[in-house]
């Protein structure tokens, strides 16, 4: 586990600054604004969906008090006409008995016809009694079979006297003369009964239009395809539009509730059921619906929804990578501008006039390089001033002047001594050192410079007699040039020991010089025992790198020492163009040749 | 930069992508629409059916047209009347009607005059008026539906006149308030006067469309006239009448009638050959095309005003719906089934 974290916010730790910016904006912008968007997407769903059951509900409710309404109107009817005292002579009439005058049946249709008068929506009402008499206005029996015998009176009677819907008439022996059919009407019946003995005297039928039931829940559309529909107690339709979704409602999936919701799958789309039951009637008004066409106001919704997340996404995405751009650019830049610090351009400034921090890193750094390069300055300075408190320190040792004293003073006493060559011998090793020393200058005139190789050569002589024999051979036009000093003398000195000293006999050296092309050309020849070729290949390679230090073996680096000491301050003084060359033969002696620049000015070396 | 017009892309592409879904899903219509063919109305269409003597089997027909094509155009309808033989009741009930605004009228007038104002006063207010059965000819009525009741009575003379063999006294009982009753009477007159020169109208009483009324007019005409050969009664209540009295009278049991309408008493006086022969008038008709009638009105369904043919009527200012001789041979059909 820890692995997997730490390689984790290892990665992270990896991604460039920019990246981690988008990314913290794009989670602090976008994020909540879609979690926004699928929030209110789903409580305006459950919203909705709660609205429509209540709006439902509520449209049942009215319904059914419709509903309601007529049905008491009827009830009312239904006892109203049990109270007409010819309709009651007419009910307690025995069979046979003929007291009941045609007046009596005209009075007594003349009162039902105030009914439908009254009642448009009655389609039809007929009073029977227990003999299977009956007067109606618009019904009359299909058959001349007594109806006490039909269903819808047994009916009457088993509910004693209490008003009973029955709803759409089955296979009665009544039929309307106005055509009404029984889809077309619903049935409704009470029997009366006798006060005394509790004896069904008779039964009033009332047909009631269905028209009116389907008006009151026409009236009520929901959205636009769902429709309500009327089912009685036994389930079956009393009411349902033309083109229903459904044809019927299996009575279980009421679950005998009053009211409830509840969705099934029909036909390969999702429909709604919301019922109510109305506890008068006994009949339950069902609210169908698809679910699709509530889904299209909530998909309306969730369209803007989206739209506005797609928004936030656009100019989230837009902000987050101009906001990360412009935070990580200035920490871009500062980064550039260290990394070429750090490669050596110390003289590098970052430029801004921010405020913000990376304005105050940007100073910041500027203010390092400043103090950088002080120190740089101060250290050189420290170095400079350091080697020439040793230079002096030394000086002050030696004397130099106390040296040329000491010497002069040998000088005079060999001479007083009669000692001529000691007394010359002193005198070129003074000579030597005064030149060599020169006050410490680096260019010196050429003529001082051949003055010190000559008591350099003076010294040697003395020691090598006539083994050592060597020629100065200047040209004229060289004379007031200046030069390097001390050039020559490890040159000579290579010739003597390892070209002269080695050979059999006298030799002999040859320096000369000469202006050539705008150089300086010094040559030193001797004749000396020349150098096997290996060894000459090796020098001719070191000469060439002369910082080189790779071939600074031990070999390597007896070899010509003196030589690459001063090939090396000839280059690192006048540049790559000035130099030693070196060529040399086994047996036969060793050329070397020096080029310099001509400088001419005799200014400040030659009076120094 | 490109990578942010990249990202961009991707997303208007989604973007898009889901607006095609959205509309498309939008467009294509539900396979559960519950959308006719055809002529549909509002259920919120009130229709109203205005008559008189409201609660007489007579209406129950034309309500029922009434009311079948309601259900066919899907609006719904109201029946109102009033309740007495009135014409100040009926002019209370139509002023009603007007004051709900309903999406139109279809008024049988008691009287052609004096209903006239009140009409023209619905009119006025935008609400389109259909008589029918009884006309109100100087109203500003869109139109009338009904039985050519001139024809009525000139049918009814013929078929009196084949049954007393073209001879004979006879006695007219009628409402002659009632254009509509007029017109029958008129027919019926003027048939019997001009083309049978023997037979003779002897009376023309007022049967106030009353059983009772009626019976007791047909004994006093009888006791004028005791040689009467035939009665023609203009509406059905007073034939259920004239067939009462003259059962009664056990002399008079000869005597033909000839009743109007279909009411099942006058089916089944018929099947007895108590009344001789009955005038069926298309009433289911009447109440069906009133509410097509002024359905198209309502709705402004003039196919020709799209053709610039601004003052043609959409409607035929008059519907006959035909009348027809029910005698005991084919009465049966008449009986609901």
């Amino acid at each position: 586990m820890m692995k997997v974290k730490e390689i984790k916010s290892f990665k992270m730790n990896n991604f460039p600054i920019r990246y981690k910016l988008i990314i913290l904006l794009l989670l602090i912008s976008i994020f909540p604004s879609v979690g926004l968007g699928f929030l209110t997407g789903w409580t305006v769903d459950r919203i909705i969906e709660r609205q429509v059951t209540q709006n439902t509900l509520q449209l049942i409710g009215q319904v059914n008090k419709t509903l309601e309404f007529y049905f008491s109107n009827i009830q009312n009817a239904g006892y109203l006409i049990s109270f007409n005292p010819e309709l009651k002579k007419f009910l307690y009439e025995k069979k046979g008995e003929l007291d009941f005058s045609k007046d009596d049946h005209y009075n007594i249709r003349k009162f039902l016809q105030g009914f439908t008068n009254l009642y448009p929506e009655v389609a039809g009402i007929l009073v029977i009694n227990s003999n299977g008499q009956y007067i109606s206005n618009e019904m009359y029996a299909r058959s001349s079979k007594n109806l006490t015998e039909e269903t819808w009176y047994k009916e009457a009677v088993k509910n004693e006297g209490i008003f009973k819907i029955i709803g759409h008439p089955v296979n009665r022996n009544v039929t309307s003369h106005v055509h009404y059919k029984d889809n077309e009407v619903v049935s409704v019946v009470r029997a009366i009964l006798d006060p005394d003995t509790q004896e069904v005297k008779g039964v009033i039928l009332i047909d009631l239009k269905l028209r009116v039931v389907a008006e009151a829940t026409k009236d009520a559309r929901l959205g636009k395809t769902g429709y309500l529909m009327v089912i009685d107690d036994y389930g079956e339709n009393i009411y349902s539009p033309t083109k229903p979704f459904i044809d019927e409602i299996p009575n279980h999936w009421l679950e005998n509730s009053d009211s409830g919701a509840f969705s099934k799958r029909i036909n390969g789309s999702k429909l709604q059921f919301i019922y109510r039951k109305s506890s008068f009637t006994g009949w339950t008004t069902v609210g169908v619906f698809s679910t699709e066409e509530s889904a299209t106001e909530v998909k309306e919704i969730h369209f803007y929804v989206i739209i506005f997340v797609f928004l936030v996404c656009l100019l989230g995405i837009t902000a987050s990578y101009y906001l990360a751009y412009s935070m990580s650019r200035p920490i871009g830049q500062l980064m550039s501008f260290m990394q070429k610090a750090e490669s050596g351009d110390l003289g590098i400034r970052y430029e801004g006039e921010r405020k913000d921090e990376i304005g105050m890193l940007g100073r910041s750094f500027n203010k390092m390089l400043t103090q950088i390069n002080k120190l740089i300055v101060l250290t050189e300075l420290q170095e400079h001033q350091k080697r020439e408190a040793e230079l002096r320190s030394l000086q002050a040792h030696i004397k130099p002047h106390f040296l040329y004293n000491t010497l002069d003073t040998i000088h005079w006493m060999a001479r007083k001594k009669g000692a001529e060559d000691v007394a010359e011998l002193v005198e070129s090793l003074s000579r030597l050192f005064r030149i060599g020393l020169s006050k410490g200058n680096d260019i010196i005139p050429f003529m001082e410079e051949m003055e010190h190789i000559r008591s350099y050569l003076n010294i040697q002589k003395a020691r090598y007699k006539d083994k050592l024999n060597y020629t100065l051979n200047l040209s004229s036009d060289v004379r007031d040039v200046n030069v390097l000093k001390l050039v020559l003398q490890p040159i000579v000195e290579n010739a003597i020991y390892h070209g002269i000293k080695e050979r059999r006999g006298p030799g002999h050296i040859l320096i000369e010089s000469e202006e050539k092309k705008g150089y300086l050309v010094i040559r030193v020849t001797d004749d000396g025992a020349g150098i096997p070729a290996e060894i000459l290949d090796m020098l001719k390679r070191k000469l060439k790198n002369a910082f080189d230090t790779e071939e600074n073996n031990a070999e390597a680096k007896n070899l010509g020492y003196g030589m690459m000491n001063v090939q090396a301050r000839i280059k690192l003084t006048f540049g790559d163009d000035y130099g030693l060359t070196i060529d040399s033969e086994k047996g036969k002696g060793t050329m070397v040749t020096i080029l310099l620049p001509i400088m001419r000015e005799k200014s400040k070396s030659m009076e120094t | 930069m490109k990578k942010l017009l990249l990202i961009h892309g991707i997303f208007l592409s989604i973007f898009l992508l889901y607006l095609y879904d959205y509309h498309f899903r939008e467009s294509s219509s539900s396979p559960l629409s519950q959308e006719e063919e055809g002529l549909r109305g509002e259920i919120s269409e009130k229709y109203v059916m205005v008559t008189f003597q409201a609660g007489i089997d007579y209406w129950k027909m034309p309500l029922k047209g009434f009311e079948d094509a309601a259900h066919a155009l899907n609006v719904s309808v109201e029946y109102r009347g009033a309740a007495q033989y009135d014409v100040h009741e009926q002019i209370t009930v139509l002023e009603q009607v007007i004051a709900k605004k309903p999406a139109g009228i279809a008024i049988s007038a008691i009287n052609p005059d004096k209903l006239t104002p009140t009409i023209n006063k619905a009119i006025d207010a935008g609400i389109p008026v259909i008589l029918f059965d009884a006309d109100a000819p100087s109203s500003r009525g869109d139109a009338f539906v009904g039985t050519n009741n001139y024809n009525a009575g000139l049918t009814a003379a013929h078929k009196m006149a084949d049954l007393l063999g073209s001879k004979g006294k006879v006695a007219i009982v009628t409402l002659p308030n009632q254009l509509n009753h007029q017109e029958r009477t008129k027919g019926f007159l003027e048939t019997i006067t001009k083309e049978y020169p023997e037979m003779e109208i002897v009376a023309i009483k007022d049967g106030k469309g009353d059983q009772l009324f009626s019976r007791q007019m047909v004994v006093d005409i009888l006791r004028e006239h005791p040689d009467l050969a035939g009665i023609f009664a203009t509406e059905s209540n007073g034939g259920v009448g004239i067939a009462n009295a003259v059962q009664s009278v056990k002399t008079h049991k000869k005597i033909k009638i000839i009743s109007f309408d279909t009411d099942k008493r006058t089916l089944d006086m018929v099947k007895e050959g108590t009344i001789s022969a009955t005038l069926a008038q298309g009433t289911w008709k009447m109440g069906y095309w009133s509410l097509q009638f002024l359905f198209h009105l309502n709705h402004k369904l003039n196919p020709s005003s799209e053709e610039g043919v601004s003052d043609a009527t959409l409607l035929p200012p008059y519907m006959d719906t035909g009348i027809t001789v029910v005698t005991k041979e084919n009465v049966e059909n008449y009986y609901a089934k």
